[in-house]
């Protein structure tokens, strides 16, 4: 469990960084995919709650020390993770992998929304009106999100942190 | 108690989750504020404060050495500040004789009245130029304003100077509109009044005319201006005069000395020699 947990943590880490130097800079129509949400639904879908909202809140506390503005990406993570810890999968339940996979992608997006909510309620850098920025980026984001997890599900996700 | 303990275990995640939306409020309102800033500021201020209390209480063991240091700089300062000031009064005073244009002091030595000696009846100056300068024995001792006296013994940089207001001093002086000639003295008491002898009862000499040096004199120069008649007593047979000096000796501070007058044959012919005690 410890040993899960540090490793999660150290990936987290190296997501966000992935994140902040890499995955920012790649946008289609000013929205970027987010690694860290993606990675963030994964912990909600496969661990407790608890847990699930101190990985937000510590990937806001990195993604803030990166970005500049702790308070508003710690608060965006900590709700994100919180909610998506909605669609918690036990090991022990009888899901089936598809049913699985449908709450990790239900997950991710519900994350990004809640994420896109507060930093659109937060900061608005480009200028954009709140409302644009939440529905057109967030459900832009959501979507890249999205396809981002599904090739992530295909490729890693199912067999490095034990769904099968 | 353990109602309490049960709704924590009960609700343990909600408050998780409002703890980390407090304490991510928390960053948000130090960051809005600049509290964080404040706080490094105050910090830095602390510790400076801190700093400076401790030199502050350093500097009291050192306070005696500093005192010291002080009081030679202060010493300097005063030495300096005094020359200074001294050499302004002189070039001041210099200036003042200078700018009488009805005196010409050209050939005439300057010199600074460096001592005096002062009572109702023995006075004496000592000027601060001697033969270095050229000053001789018996040259005459003037200022613009007219006679100071003579002087009487030199030294290398220092010379002593009889001035008018002294018991033995005597010279030849001529009212300048009647031409009366006389022998001027001080007998003591007041040192702006001085007695003119030896003017004759026959002459028109008036209240208020000056009298100079006269030609007649064995060292002074003549025309130097010595004072104006004060009151006209007659007597026998000459008047009894006095007269205001010219010369305020309280303020004396420069004097000019005239070159020495070369009369050796006349002084031979009139049997007066530089050995005399008293010339006129």
């Amino acid at each position: 469990m410890t040993k899960k947990f540090l490793v999660s943590l150290v990936l987290l880490c190296i997501v966000s960084l992935v994140q902040e130097f890499g995955l920012s800079h790649v946008t289609f129509f000013n929205a970027s995919p987010d690694a860290v949400t993606i990675f963030l639904a994964f912990i909600a879908v496969t661990s407790d709650r608890n847990t699930s909202t101190s990985f937000g809140f510590v990937a806001g506390m990195i993604s803030g020390l990166l970005s500049g503005n702790m308070g508003l990406h710690m608060l965006a993570r900590t709700i994100g993770s919180f909610t998506a810890s909605y669609f918690q999968t036990p090991n022990e339940s009888h899901a089936t992998v598809n049913q699985r996979s449908r709450r990790f992608y239900s997950a991710v997006i519900l994350a990004g929304l809640c994420a896109n909510l507060v930093l659109a309620a937060g900061e608005n850098p480009l200028g954009v009106s709140p409302l644009y920025r939440i529905f057109v980026f967030g459900i832009l984001e959501s979507l890249f999100n999205l396809i981002l997890a599904m090739v992530l599900n295909r490729l890693f996700l199912r067999q490095s942190l034990g769904y099968e | 108690m353990r109602k309490f303990s049960t709704l924590f275990l009960k609700y343990n995640t909600w408050l998780l989750f409002l703890l980390y939306c407090a304490v991510a409020f928390l960053f948000m309102r130090l960051q809005q504020d600049d509290v964080q800033a404040e706080l490094h500021s105050g910090g830095m201020e602390f510790s400076a404060f801190i700093n400076e209390h401790l030199m502050s209480f350093n500097s009291l063991f050192t306070m005696k050495r500093e005192n010291e240091r002080m009081m030679r700089v202060n010493t300097d300062l005063l030495s300096k500040v005094l020359s200074l000031e001294t050499a302004a009064v002189d070039e001041r005073n210099r200036r003042k004789i200078l700018a009488d244009t009805t005196f010409n002091a050209s050939g005439f030595i300057m010199a600074r009245v460096v001592d005096r000696k002062f009572s109702d009846r023995d006075n004496m100056l000592v000027i601060d130029a001697g033969w270095r300068k050229g000053i001789n024995k018996d040259m005459t001792v003037l200022v613009p304003e007219g006679l100071v006296g003579r002087v009487i013994s030199v030294s290398e940089h220092y010379a002593k100077v009889m001035p008018v207001i002294h018991p033995d001093f005597k010279v030849v002086v001529v009212a300048d509109s009647c031409n009366s000639m006389g022998i001027l003295s001080w007998s003591g008491g007041r040192e702006f009044l001085a007695q003119v002898e030896h003017i004759p009862i026959s002459s028109h000499l008036k209240l208020g005319e000056r009298f100079v040096t006269s030609d007649f004199s064995t060292f002074s120069v003549r025309g130097i201006p010595v004072g104006r008649v004060a009151r006209i007593k007659p007597d026998n047979l000459f008047y009894d005069v006095d007269i205001w000096l010219s010369v305020d000796f309280s303020t004396l501070t420069q004097v000019l000395i005239a070159p020495l007058k070369t009369k050796q044959e006349q002084t031979g012919l009139t049997g007066y020699t530089t050995e005399k005690k008293t010339r006129l």
